[in-house]
């Protein structure tokens, strides 16, 4: 009975691209005809993880961590290199048709519609080779048309969307069947704030209505932040971290940054336990401190005892500038 | 049974979205026309100048090129959309076959239809209709019957030698010109009987690039010839066997290609 508690296995998984370089300028260009040199990209290097039937999981990198790679594995596009997937029990490389029609796979770059044909034809056409019943057909676009608001869109060509309202027209494309698991590559690319909005607002409705199991790949953290429970980082075709998205900050996070603007530039702050001045600014100071061995409000009690402070606040770290943190392993400084 | 009705659907939403760009539809059945047109013509001339070459009367010809007419007909109309396969690829437009609970091979196949190709098929039957006439060919019950045998036989040669080199472009990425010169240019080779090649070329068309099998082996059956060159009794009839050998290895092929397939990247 476990095991039908998990949507998704994956061990050891790796995948190498074979990539010939062509070489630079016509001379190169010529030479690259008869020899090329090849080279061996591991685009991801042996992940282990399982997610389990409902979770809500980011899966971010920076580009070329292999997110992507590991997605169409998942979703039977690619073919492993070594290791092992099982998505619903299925291994989708194996049985790619029996995995098709139980995942749902939306991709922010491409999109899964019929260019030419209005969207209601598409969303026909995919009835059909998804197999499902008109009756099941008419109760699910009902229910998508409620929550995205596609009835408008239905008579247009797809090709005459905006970007945003194609988004919304293949996230339902990609629900008609009602997937347990739906995978989603970077489903918030260049659309507007409200756009956006109205798409998270959807994805964390069938996650907590459906029990949908949801695999999110993303730029943006803000759609971290507000859908993803769980996050598992990437880097280098390597997991660096993967568990719950608050507990990344307890992690990652041993400095809190305050903002302090006194009512005049000349003072030295000095003396304060834990606390370093970072950046200054006419009345303003950035200060950070040690939040492992020192409590904000001793802090920010000794500086108002000490000082004239005007305005003060506490700059609580994003998940974006933990993540850049990670991948710079750099200081974390607050961008202004 | 219902992967029928699904391709079925497929098909008739293929032909709608066609259907939008009703002017590029006419122009290419014109182009086919006109191509054929040219090809007749050159035939013709060069028949009135000699009367036969290599001991084929100009009757016998024509039905030769009615056979190829038809198979290459058939196969352009069913495969017409391997032909801009490698765009598919370099786009990363296969990924989305991939995810859907169908064969890819049969949504590539279904994802467009040449309506038009079916021009092919006018001059097949043409060809057919002047190449009985002029070589006085004898239409026995049994003739009739394995006409479209041969036919089906020659379309799976040609059709499978259209995805082998298809499947290429899942190592290439590109392959349009490998495609235009197996696929288009290599029917030349088969507009006149085979037998006017040397036996090196003759053999290479038999055994190794088997399209004499498409016409000229087939031909000496309807038209009752003795064989000459390579022609064994036995090859006559060999046009379906080759055909199913062909397409086997041809699938298996794309198989193997869609294993390999990278996909692009993000």
């Amino acid at each position: 009975m476990e095991q039908n508690k998990i949507a998704i296995k994956v061990k050891d998984l790796s995948k190498d691209f074979d990539i010939s370089e062509s070489g630079r300028g016509f001379s190169g260009k010529l030479k690259a005809l008869f020899y090329r040199k090849r080279k061996i990209i591991t685009a991801v290097d042996g992940i282990d993880f399982e997610i389990k039937r409902g979770e809500f999981v980011g899966y971010v990198g920076e580009n070329g961590a292999g997110k992507s790679t590991t997605i169409k594995m998942l979703t039977g596009i690619l073919v492993p290199t070594s290791g092992s997937a099982e998505v619903n029990g299925i291994v989708p490389f194996k049985e790619r048709k029996k995995n098709a029609a139980k995942i749902g796979v939306v991709f922010g770059q491409r999109t899964q519609l019929w260019w030419d044909l209005p969207v209601r034809e598409s969303f026909d056409l995919l009835r059909v080779i998804f197999r499902v019943s008109r009756t099941d057909f008419l109760s699910q676009i009902k229910k998508l048309d409620n929550a995205l608001g596609l009835k408008p869109l239905m008579d247009m060509p797809v090709r005459k969307l905006s970007l945003g309202q194609r988004m919304r027209c293949d996230i339902a494309a990609s629900l008609i069947h009602n997937p347990p698991v739906l995978f989603l590559d970077e489903p918030t690319i260049g659309l507007d704030v409200l756009a956006k909005e109205s798409i998270r607002n959807f994805l964390a409705e069938i996650n907590r209505d459906e029990g949908t199991t949801i695999i999110l790949t993303t730029h943006d953290m803000n759609d971290i932040e507000q859908l993803c429970k769980r996050l598992i980082i990437l880097e280098e075709g390597k997991i660096m971290y993967d568990g719950e998205t608050e507990l990344l900050k307890q992690k990652f996070v041993h400095e809190k940054v305050i903002e302090v603007e006194f009512y005049d530039d000349g003072n030295t702050i000095q003396g304060i336990p834990g606390v370093t001045v970072v950046r200054e600014q006419g009345c303003k100071k950035w200060l950070t401190f040690d939040n492992d061995n020192y409590g904000i409000g001793e802090v920010i009690g000794t500086i108002a005892s000490r000082y004239k402070i005007k305005d003060i606040s506490v700059n609580e770290p994003s998940v974006e500038s933990i993540i850049r943190n990670i991948y710079n392993n750099s200081a974390m400084l607050p961008t202004t | 049974m219902e992967s029928i009705k699904i391709y079925l659907t497929l098909f008739t939403t293929s032909i709608k979205a066609r259907m939008e760009y009703k002017a590029s539809f006419l122009f290419y059945v014109f182009a086919i026309l006109s191509f054929y047109a040219g090809q007749f013509g050159l035939l013709f001339i060069l028949l009135n100048r000699f009367h036969e070459i290599k001991g084929w009367s100009v009757g016998e010809m024509v039905f030769l090129y009615s056979l190829q007419a038809f198979a290459f007909g058939f196969t352009n109309l069913i495969f017409s959309q391997l032909v801009n396969f490698d765009k598919m690829i370099v786009d990363g437009e296969f990924d989305r076959v991939l995810v859907r609970p169908l064969s890819p091979l049969g949504q590539v196949i279904f994802s467009k239809f040449e309506v038009s190709t079916a021009a092919h098929l006018i001059i097949g039957f043409t060809a057919l209709y002047f190449g009985s006439c002029y070589a006085n060919i004898e239409w026995t019950l049994y003739k009739v019957i394995l006409f479209p045998v041969i036919v089906t036989g020659g379309v799976l040669i040609a059709g499978g030698i259209r995805l082998m080199v298809t499947a290429v472009a899942f190592w290439t990425l590109r392959n349009r010109s490998l495609v235009h010169t197996v696929i288009f240019s290599s029917k030349e080779f088969i507009n006149y009987p085979v037998n006017i090649y040397n036996m090196g070329m003759q053999f290479f068309l038999t055994f190794v690039f088997p399209i004499a099998f498409i016409n000229f082996y087939p031909a000496h059956f309807f038209l009752d010839r003795s064989g000459a060159g390579l022609l064994h009794p036995s090859l006559e009839m060999g046009t379906p066997i080759v055909g199913i050998v062909v397409i086997t290895i041809s699938i298996f092929s794309w198989k193997a290609g869609v294993n390999h397939y990278q996909s692009t990247g993000s």
